[in-house]
């Protein structure tokens, strides 16, 4: 455990010195600024607008930092090979992939997190008071980074370039948002014989992004049931746990040469 | 108890997913007794650095067991007792010596209050304490070796490995670097170390072993090499004459000198034979001596060899 969390601690570190972090808090605090001006131009419910740009804007940044951090993040220690000097010590594979889990999910938290205050700040500014949703609608965007951290770290483990895993990760990030198309497919018979079989198998097999995504239930007032909340929770932590444990599995036979 | 086994490893990478696999190993056995000093020695790509890599489970060998204080090397057990200086070490740029070390201590098992005290004794035996609050990507490559050298003994390992730990270092970190080794190896540590720099393996190590294409060629005792290389007679001539260098026995190697010349003989006789015709006409004998050969001539004359093993 102290090898994953001095791992965890040194990946959080890092990332809060790094320059990536840092442009994507200031594109995010941009799209915001940007959202309360087109909030005030929109004929219309002004807040929905400056809630739905500013809950996409931390969706946006959080999951990009959690992409391209995750998948470059083994390129790096390789290409460094600051990773000999870690498997080195009396450190699992294991507690290393686990420790940069920890410190990557940490780190999109943080940012998630620190970004929230600002939609909270033009939402008020407009509403004249807060809206608990938007924290329910951060927790549904929390549940995704802990999916998506979970698959930039698999491809990682698994895929040797970080132009492919990055990839593979965005592809299986749009692919999750987009899982309602497949059971709307299913729904409605659109597909038949073989093809059902399929398209059932990718719906079981994909991340259910969009159903942990709460944004637009909480944008549009609709009420958000507290089971959708715990469900979603345990379905995003044995998503992650199972990838994490497929990606241990291919990391373990990994050889650095 | 050796304090490192390596039992008949073979290893071979693979370029590719779907090609075959490129030898880079063969048949490598060794041991080193512990506390011994033990020099990993061989030309550039003779497979030093991946046989390190086997043995910190790095890669795993298709063949042949590996066993670090009698624990077998892929086993965590084996690693708490290592420290590793990997050849041009890395570490995370925007972190401070502080924190590099912390992390260190930390994943090598040292809890959290006593680690301070072994960051501050490891940092002070490489004479850096000065700069623990320096971030990484403001030290020099000498500095930066420092502190590899000093994570890799900050949990006070029984077996050092070290590959390549004067590079990078200029003539005074190198003396400070011998010495700290010399002194690790008299409160009982294992060297195993690799490197290109001779003397100080010869210095430093009661036995060396050299590879050359993936395989060893032989492992030699520092005090047998002298018998081993054989040595040669050293005869140096101040100013001279055109007529004696026409005269003198022809020598197996002639350095010409500003106003000397130095001359190589394999033999007594035919060294007596060439002092004699010096003396007889009057040339100024700079010295004459017999020079044992060293690690540097045992080396050069196995990668000279086509058939080494009979060495």
């Amino acid at each position: 455990m102290q090898s994953i969390i001095a791992i965890a601690r040194n990946t959080f570190r890092e990332s809060l010195r790094s320059k990536i972090l840092y442009a994507l808090f200031f594109f995010a605090f941009v799209l915001l600024c940007l959202s309360s001006f087109f909030g005030t131009v929109t004929i219309g419910d002004q807040v929905i607008v400056v809630k739905n740009f500013g809950l996409f804007g931390i969706s946006l940044f959080t999951l990009a930092y959690a992409a391209i951090a995750g998948t470059a993040f083994l390129h790096k220690e390789l290409a460094r090979k600051t990773i000999y000097n870690i498997l080195a010590k009396p450190v699992r594979r294991s507690e290393f992939l686990l420790g940069k889990y920890a410190g990557m999910l940490a780190t999109a938290l943080l940012l998630a997190i620190l970004m929230l205050p600002m939609v909270a700040f033009f939402s008020i500014a407009l509403e004249r008071s807060f809206d608990t949703g938007l924290v329910l609608a951060l927790y549904g965007i929390i549940l995704q980074l802990i999916v998506l951290c979970a698959i930039a770290i698999f491809f990682s483990a698994v895929v040797v370039t970080p132009l492919l895993s990055g990839a593979f990760t965005v592809a299986l990030f749009l692919a999750g948002r987009s899982t309602g198309y497949l059971l709307h497919l299913l729904e409605t018979e659109a597909v038949t014989g073989f093809g059902t079989s399929i398209v059932r198998l990718l719906y079981v097999l994909l991340p259910h992004l969009d159903w942990l995504d709460v944004s637009d239930q909480v944008v549009y007032g609709i009420p958000v049931a507290a089971s959708h909340l715990v469900w979603g929770t345990l379905y995003a932590i044995c998503y992650a746990g199972i990838l994490l444990v497929l990606g241990v599995f291919f990391f373990e036979r990994r050889e650095f040469n | 108890m050796d304090a490192l086994q390596l039992n008949s490893i073979s290893y071979a990478y693979r370029s590719d997913w779907l090609l075959k696999r490129v030898p880079t190993i063969r048949d490598v056995s060794l041991e080193v007794a512990a506390g011994e000093s033990f020099g990993f020695l061989g030309h550039n790509g003779a497979g030093k650095t991946t046989a390190i890599k086997c043995i910190l489970n790095l890669v795993t060998p298709q063949k042949g067991e590996i066993k670090i204080l009698g624990h077998d090397s892929r086993s965590i057990e084996s690693r708490k007792q290592v420290g590793y200086l990997p050849e041009q070490p890395y570490f995370y740029d925007h972190l401070t010596v502080m924190e590099i070390m912390d992390m260190y201590a930390a994943l090598t098992g040292i809890p959290s209050g006593k680690r301070r005290s072994a960051i501050d004794a490891a940092l002070e035996k490489v004479h850096l304490q000065h700069r623990a609050k320096s971030r990484m990507r403001s030290l020099s490559k000498g500095l930066t070796q420092r502190v590899a050298m000093a994570q890799a003994i900050v949990a006070e390992p029984r077996v050092l490995i070290l590959d390549e730990p004067f590079s990078g270092l200029d003539p005074v970190g190198r003396k400070e670097f011998a010495d700290l080794i010399r002194s690790l190896k008299k409160e009982g540590a294992t060297i195993f170390m690799s490197s290109h720099v001779l003397s100080d393996v010869e210095q430093l190590c009661d036995r060396v072993s050299i590879m050359k294409q993936g395989m060893i060629q032989g492992v030699f005792s520092l005090a047998d090499i002298q018998e081993l290389t054989h040595g040669h007679y050293e005869l140096v001539i101040q100013n001279p004459s055109e007529n004696l260098l026409n005269e003198l026995p022809g020598a197996n190697e002639t350095v010409s000198l500003e106003r000397a010349i130095r001359l190589h003989y394999p033999d007594k006789t035919t060294a007596h034979l060439a002092l004699e015709k010096s003396i007889a006409s009057k040339a100024e004998i700079g010295s004459f001596a017999f020079v044992h050969g060293g690690l540097e001539e045992l080396f050069v004359k196995l990668f000279q060899s086509n058939d080494v093993q009979g060495v």
